[in-house]
Order: C-alpha cells, then sequence, then structure tokens
C-alpha cells in the first residue's frame, strides 16, 4: 500500500546546521497493516511520516501510495489516499466549523467539493451515528463550532473525520502525546477500533515504548535516519521493553538515551 | 441630519457595505488583509464609466464586467502571494499602485463624468419616485442579494473549503484542499464585489474618479470591525449582517461627526475621523464592552 524506496531527507543543505534526517530509508507497508513507529527526538520518525504525506519531500529516492508514485505530489492531492491525525488536537479539526462542517470537509478528500450545501441529512445522519459509538455526547452537538470542544473530544472527532470518505490509509503522527493519560487511552482504542473496523492501512508514529509494542501489528525504529529495528508476528508480541533495549544495545553498540522513550 | 442627508448616508452606507462584504471574506474567512481594493474600486468605476459612456453598454452589463475585472485584479494579488511568495500587504500595495496608471489609461483621464447616459438606476425613475428615494432602495436589495449570496457560497463545500483554509491551511491541506486555489478564488471574489461597488459609486456620484479609491480599504475594514465588535456574529449569516449595518452605522457617524460644527469638524477631517472610529471600535473590541452583548465577566471564558 505504502512503499519508500532510498528515501533520503536532508535538512539545512549546505549550511553550518545541515542535518541528515533520512539516510535511505526502504519501507514497504503491506495493505492492512497496522505499524508503529518509533524512535528518539531527531531519528527521523515524523519526517519519514511527513514524506509520506508530502509535508516533507525526498530529495532521493521515490515515495508510491497505493501503485501511485506520489514523490512530486503536494500535499493536498495526496490527501486522496492519506487521512492524517496531528499531534496537536487543535491542529486536525478546524475550530471556526461546526463538527458537521468538519465532518464534509473530511468528505471531500475523496468526493468532489461542489456549489451545493456541504452538509446534507445524510452526512448529519451518519455523523450523528458515528459519533455516538464515543460516547462522549457530541451526536447532540453537531453544529457547535469544534473550537468549543475540549482536546480529547477534538482528537475523537479529528479520528472519525480521518475514517471518513474512502481514504485507506490512516496516518497518526504522536496523536495521543498532547492529552491526559486516560483520554490518551481512550483515544488509542478508539483508533484500533476505527482500524480494525475498516481495515485500514495505519502509520502511528508515537514516543511511547509500551505503546509501539502493543498497539498494531508491526513495529519499526528509527535511529539516526534509518530504520534499525523491523519486528512483526510471534517475534514481536513475544518482546518486552527490556528485550527491546538489550536488542537495540546488541545491534547498535550503544544504549539507548532517551527518558521520553524509555518512561513512555 | 435632513431626511434627504439620511437617505444618502444610507446610499453610501449600501454600495460601502458591498465593499465590507468583500472585506470580511479576505481579512476575517480567508485571513489574507488585502490592500488591493484601493486600486479595485476606482478600477470597477472606470471601467463601468467607460464602458457606459465610450461603449454605449447596458448599465447593468457594464456594472457586471467591472467586477469581473475587478476579481481579476485581486486574482493577480493571491498570485503574486501563492506563486511567489510575496508577503500578502506587499502583493496588494503592488496591485493597487499599478491600478492607479491602468485606471488613468481605462479612463484616458483622471476622471469620466457619466454626463447623459443611463445608469443602473435610471430604469426605476419610471415609477415617479425621486432619485434620492429609490436610489437606496434598489441598492438595499442588491445588498441583501449579494448578503444572501455570499452566505449561500460559505456554506457549499467550496466555501467551507474556503473558510478552512483560512483559519487552519494545514489541516484544510492535510483534507485535500488547494489552499492557494482558494486564496485566489477568495480575493478575487472580495475584489468583484470592491468594483461592483466602485461602479455603483460611480452611477450614484455621476462619475469615476482615479482617486475615488483613497481610504476605500480602512472603509471596509471599519465596517467589519464596527459591525462584528457591536452585534453577534457567532454565525456567517449574523456576521455578514454585522458587515453591512457595520457599514452603514460608519457613515452615520461619519456624516454626524462631519455635521458636528460646534466641535470644529470639516469635510477634510473626514478619514481623521474614521481612523478614530476605527481606532474607537478596536479599542472596544479588545476590551470586551459591547453595546448588545453581554460583557465578559472577569475570570470567565
Amino acid at each position: 500500500m505504502i512503499r519508500l524506496d532510498d528515501v533520503h531527507v536532508t535538512f539545512n543543505k549546505n549550511s553550518p546546521l545541515e542535518t541528515r534526517a533520512l539516510r535511505g530509508v526502504d519501507l514497504h507497508i503491506p495493505k492492512g497493516q497496522f505499524l508503529t513507529v518509533i524512535g528518539s527526538n531527531g531519528a527521523g520518525k515524523s519526517t519519514s511520516l511527513n514524506v509520506i504525506a508530502g509535508l516533507c519531500r525526498a530529495e532521493k529516492g521515490s515515495v508510491k501510495v497505493a501503485g501511485d508514485d506520489v514523490t512530486d505530489w503536494p500535499v493536498h492531492r495526496r490527501a486522496r489516499f492519506l487521512s492524517r491525525v496531528f499531534q496537536d488536537p487543535k491542529m486536525g479539526t478546524c475550530e471556526d466549523l461546526s463538527i458537521l462542517e468538519n465532518f464534509a470537509l473530511a468528505h471531500g478528500r475523496t468526493k468532489p467539493r461542489g456549489i451545493r450545501r456541504a452538509v446534507t441529512s445524510d452526512m448529519r445522519d451518519d455523523a450523528a451515528e458515528r459519533l455516538k459509538v464515543l460516547g462522549l455526547g457530541l451526536e447532540n452537538r453537531l453544529d457547535d463550532k469544534v473550537g468549543l470542544l475540549s482536546g480529547g473530544q477534538r482528537q475523537a472527532v479529528s479520528l472519525l473525520m480521518a475514517a471518513t470518505g474512502d481514504t485507506k490509509v490512516l496516518l497518526l503522527d504522536e496523536h495521543t502525546a498532547a492529552l491526559d493519560p486516560k483520554t490518551a487511552e481512550f483515544v488509542l482504542e478508539t483508533t484500533k477500533n476505527i482500524v480494525n473496523d475498516l481495515g485500514m492501512t495505519a502509520v502511528m508514529v508515537t514516543h511511547s515504548m509500551v505503546q509501539a509494542l502493543h498497539a498494531g501489528d508491526r513495529t519499526i525504529m528509527f535511529h539516526r535516519g534509518k530504520i534499525v529495528f523491523d519486528a512483526m508476528g510471534p517475534e514481536r508480541d513475544a518482546m518486552e521493553v527490556g528485550d527491546f533495549l538489550e536488542l537495540f544495545k546488541r545491534e547498535q553498540g550503544e544504549e539507548l538515551a532517551d527518558d521520553a522513550l524509555l518512561l513512555g | 441630519m435632513s431626511l434627504y442627508e439620511l437617505l444618502g448616508t444610507l446610499e453610501t452606507g449600501f454600495i460601502f457595505g458591498i465593499v465590507a462584504l468583500g472585506a470580511y471574506l479576505t481579512f476575517k474567512v480567508l485571513d489574507f488583509p488585502d490592500l488591493t481594493v484601493e486600486g479595485s474600486f476606482p478600477l470597477g468605476a472606470a471601467v463601468a464609466a467607460t464602458l457606459m459612456v465610450g461603449g454605449g453598454v447596458n448599465p447593468w452589463i457594464a456594472t457586471l464586467l467591472a467586477g469581473f475585472v475587478g476579481f481579476g485584479a485581486g486574482w493577480l494579488t493571491a498570485y503574486l502571494n501563492v506563486r511567489f511568495n510575496i508577503l500578502h500587504i506587499l502583493s496588494g500595495i503592488l496591485v493597487a499602485i499599478a491600478l492607479y496608471s491602468i485606471n488613468l489609461r481605462i479612463m484616458s483621464g483622471p476622471n469620466k463624468p457619466l454626463l447623459h447616459v443611463d445608469t443602473v438606476f435610471d430604469a426605476f425613475n419610471s415609477f415617479g419616485i425621486p432619485g434620492y428615494i429609490i436610489n437606496p432602495i434598489v441598492l438595499g436589495v442588491l445588498i441583501v442579494v449579494i448578503k444572501l449570496a455570499l452566505d449561500y457560497m460559505l456554506s457549499t463545500g467550496l466555501g467551507i473549503s474556503m473558510r478552512a483554509a483560512g483559519a487552519n491551511p494545514a489541516m484544510a491541506e492535510a483534507n485535500g484542499v488547494n489552499v492557494g486555489n482558494m486564496k485566489l478564488l477568495g480575493v478575487g471574489l472580495a475584489n468583484f464585489l470592491t468594483a461592483l461597488a466602485g461602479a455603483l459609486f460611480a452611477q450614484t456620484f455621476g462619475a469615476a474618479d482615479a482617486y475615488m479609491g483613497i481610504g476605500v480599504i480602512i472603509v471596509g475594514l471599519a465596517s467589519v470591525i464596527v459591525g462584528m465588535s457591536i452585534l453577534p456574529s457567532g454565525t456567517i449569516f449574523l456576521a455578514t449582517i454585522a458587515c453591512v449595518v457595520g457599514a452603514v452605522l460608519y457613515r452615520l457617524a461619519v456624516a454626524a461627526a462631519l455635521n458636528a460644527d460646534f466641535i470644529g469638524l470639516q469635510a477634510s477631517d473626514v478619514q481623521m475621523v474614521t481612523a478614530a472610529l476605527v481606532a474607537i471600535a478596536l479599542i472596544v473590541q479588545q476590551s470586551g464592552v459591547s453595546l448588545f452583548k453581554t460583557a465578559r465577566k472577569r475570570g470567565q471564558k
């Protein structure tokens, strides 16, 4: 479904601050797989997600989504294949629009945006039904502006928006990091349900090692712009954070020194 | 203030209400401070006047064509910003400055009197009602139609895309909205309205003038700020009403201030009065004091 071939990204090229964020990344994510991505700050995990989403252009290599070479496509053009949930709940929804209008906007990713009213009665029924599942009472607040909702509520709406329309790939960029633990757990559970129910291909970047190993069905780790760890199936299922650290030390010849990653 | 003066103020207020709706689209919806209007207002007047006087074109068609030329001016401003990353304010200034010369070319001089030609208002004169009464009525109906059309446009798929592009561009892009195209269309549309207003203003005033754009930006902005700071503007429907009412109130305030001979104000003080009114409206908005809305209590969100 998603294929990165020999992707290189360098920030601040030809300046003293030059940073090689990705150094020849090869990654194939088959259809329906839920991949979790982990790594310390600056390892390249978010950059790889941004390369898929189009926010960051690969200077070398190619990006393919659903068989199409999207390497040079702008963000808005890729949106027909990809939905995203941002780290900041305020980023994923438009606070000046109502909940329903946000859903209508998400519908436009795969359906033409016309000069007819964006919000239809079918859309209202559909949004109410899906919001009801969350149990947050948002189905009664469809015409409220999203700016009135809490961070957790906005992130939940953002997730449902990402699952609106026919997009089959979900990109999650540390989407639980800005939430309190209880809300984060709720949002993560909702994510798992959506991915399973709709059979979506998902890529979740996270700072939490536990989350990375316990959610989804494959985990990769970035370190200094390269994938250094890739596990799935029984090997991954049997793995605990301690085993993972041991493996990292053996392969890389150094200790993993990122408190956020370990504590997470 | 006499009835004649009051109706004249309403007439001008409704015309600038159209400018205010354009300013609402750029400043509030798209978050794109657009200075093109200083050039597109006289552009509309120049195009309509030249078509009507020189080409004998039907006044309605000439007014509409003026609007389309204004759309082109706005589109160009947005294009400079979107394609070449020129700061939006600077793009607007560049186009407005260029339009000053273009307007002189269009009119082959600094002005174009509308002598012995029919205007859009003449069609209604056959009812036997004098112009100073019929003009505000025609303009009032027109602005209601434009307001409702804008409300509808902003509720369509295209409209919510435009609103999202202004409020949260990253989110809009992630949802497949081409933010650049939304700016081109939105700023174009705002200048369509401004040029339309310029064309109508020339027809009530009796001439198009290269200098009639001076201060239009501040009038449009003032109307939006005054309207939205004293009236509820939680929905698009209410916000556009607030803009139009703001434009009328603003003209009334200017007219009243200039009638206040006892404090020594003259007609030439109009720009100073404008600036003072906008400043007061902004201060009122910042401090949360409102005439019709309940003031927020300390500590409440």
